[in-house]
């Protein structure tokens, strides 16, 4: 075996297409370039593509999470208004403003990202080897002018952000932006399985949380100063898709990965293993009556999530049923009980089940839902 | 508000209960909403106890 030890490799034009086996390596085929996870925006768990008037703090599609001062200024939806996407994408993120609102200096409308530390560990920021990354997207909008945004940390009380700005020139016509961020080498950043970095686009922020665009601050800006207020005018809409955070200071082409491991991805920091809406009868999982009655069902996880998760579900009469030596019962709801990131028990009571019963635990309305999550 | 959750298994209590929206959160220092409860509890509060 013989060892090749050069600092390059370049076609006979000094270019960029030589290929080793058949494959041509260039950056723009770099399998994990996209820190940024459902930058396509094709995976919307909790929604399936519904619209929803969120309230704060709460996720909407896949992994993209929005804050807002001011409840019920916007809607969100995956394809919202049905516009064709940008050549290469099937989906895009939706938000349509449902008022004229101005906001005041300490109002706050954005959306949100945040990559945990894992995945961005290698950046080196918060040291002298800090990297620069560029964020890339395509982006349109009913309004033009210069909008804004930020990347920020957010673990050790916000202290640390970057604003920047682009501008969208056409109105209703897709437009792809880059912003290149050179890294910060202050500041702590996690490297762990805690708030990485978080990407932020603004809908409406005041001043407070505005910033000068293309600098470091030692504060929590979402935006830069000035930009566009996409709640400020009733009916707007603001579309963005192919959403990409890759390490150097250059954009390359859209990293598109496999549905199912864009699925898998999202699955770490939300998983929902049973839902009605798709197939009201499915099993969740079987298990066995620990005592009469004490029932305990194992769920295992889909993939290792990143925290032990929070489940959530919707509750009513009868939505979850168990089968027992030839009979059934149903349930309201179900607890959680000696859950890890890799699995959970699920409870529940009830019928007098014989002690060692199998149970086999379904699903017994469209409407019955379970949400594990484990989000940052 | 929150309710503990005890385990009738094993007589464990490793969840609460965030009695506005009946999740049901473990009791994991990485989880976020584990963490808003710890915010809760160091400003005073008290959780109901477990059935």
């Amino acid at each position: 075996m013989s060892t090749i030890a050069v600092n390059a490799i370049t076609d006979a034009n000094d270019g960029n297409t030589t290929t080793i086996n058949g494959v041509t390596p260039n950056s723009a085929n770099v399998v994990g370039k996209n820190r940024i996870i459902n930058g396509n925006m094709v995976i919307d768990q909790r929604n399936a593509g519904a619209s929803v008037t969120p309230i704060n703090g709460t996720y909407v599609i896949d992994r993209w999470k929005q804050y807002q001062s001011a409840a019920s200024k916007y809607s969100v939806q995956q394809n919202a208004g049905g516009v064709t996407p940008p050549a290469g994408f099937a989906n895009y993120l939706g938000v349509v403003s449902l008022s004229s609102y101005t906001s005041s200096s300490a109002d706050y409308f954005t959306l949100e990202q945040t990559i945990e530390g894992y995945n961005v560990a290698d950046l080196g920021w918060g040291t002298a080897d800090a990297k620069s990354v560029t964020v890339s997207f395509w982006v349109r909008s009913s309004l033009t002018g210069t909008f804004g945004g930020s990347i920020k940390n957010k673990s050790s009380g916000a202290n640390r952000s970057y604003p920047f700005s682009f501008v969208i020139s056409v109105a209703n016509t897709w437009e792809r932006k880059t912003i290149t961020v050179i890294g910060d080498t202050t500041g702590i950043w996690l490297n762990t399985n805690g708030l990485g970095i978080t990407l932020s686009i603004n809908l409406g922020t005041g001043t407070t949380y505005s910033g000068p665009a293309g600098a470091w601050a030692a504060t929590n800006y979402l935006s830069a100063t000035g930009a566009t207020s996409v709640v400020g005018t009733s009916g707007a809409t603001f579309y963005i898709t192919g959403v990409q955070l890759e390490v150097g200071e250059s954009a390359t082409e859209f990293e598109h990965r496999p549905y199912t491991t864009e699925l898998q991805l999202c699955q770490r920091y939300c998983c929902i293993p049973a839902d009605g809406s798709i197939t009201s009868g499915a099993v969740i999982a079987t298990g066995a009556a620990y005592t009469s009655g004490n029932n305990n069902t194992p769920l295992y996880l889909k993939v290792t999530m990143r925290a032990v998760p929070t489940l959530t579900q919707n509750t009513g009469s009868g939505y979850y049923v168990y089968y027992y030596n030839g009979t059934s019962s149903s349930t309201s709801s179900l607890t959680l009980s000696g859950a890890s990131t890799n699995d959970c028990i699920l409870l529940y009571s009830g019928a007098s089940t014989a002690t060692g019963a199998a149970l086999d635990l379904r699903m017994n309305n469209a409407n019955a839902k379970l949400i594990l999550s484990a989000e940052l | 508000m929150y309710k503990l959750i005890l385990d009738p298994t094993t007589n464990n209590i490793d969840v609460v209960k965030r009695i506005a929206d009946n999740a049901f959160i473990p009791f994991d220092e990485a989880n976020t909403d584990y963490q808003e409860y710890l915010e809760w509890l160091a400003e005073g509060n008290e959780p109901e106890p477990a059935d």
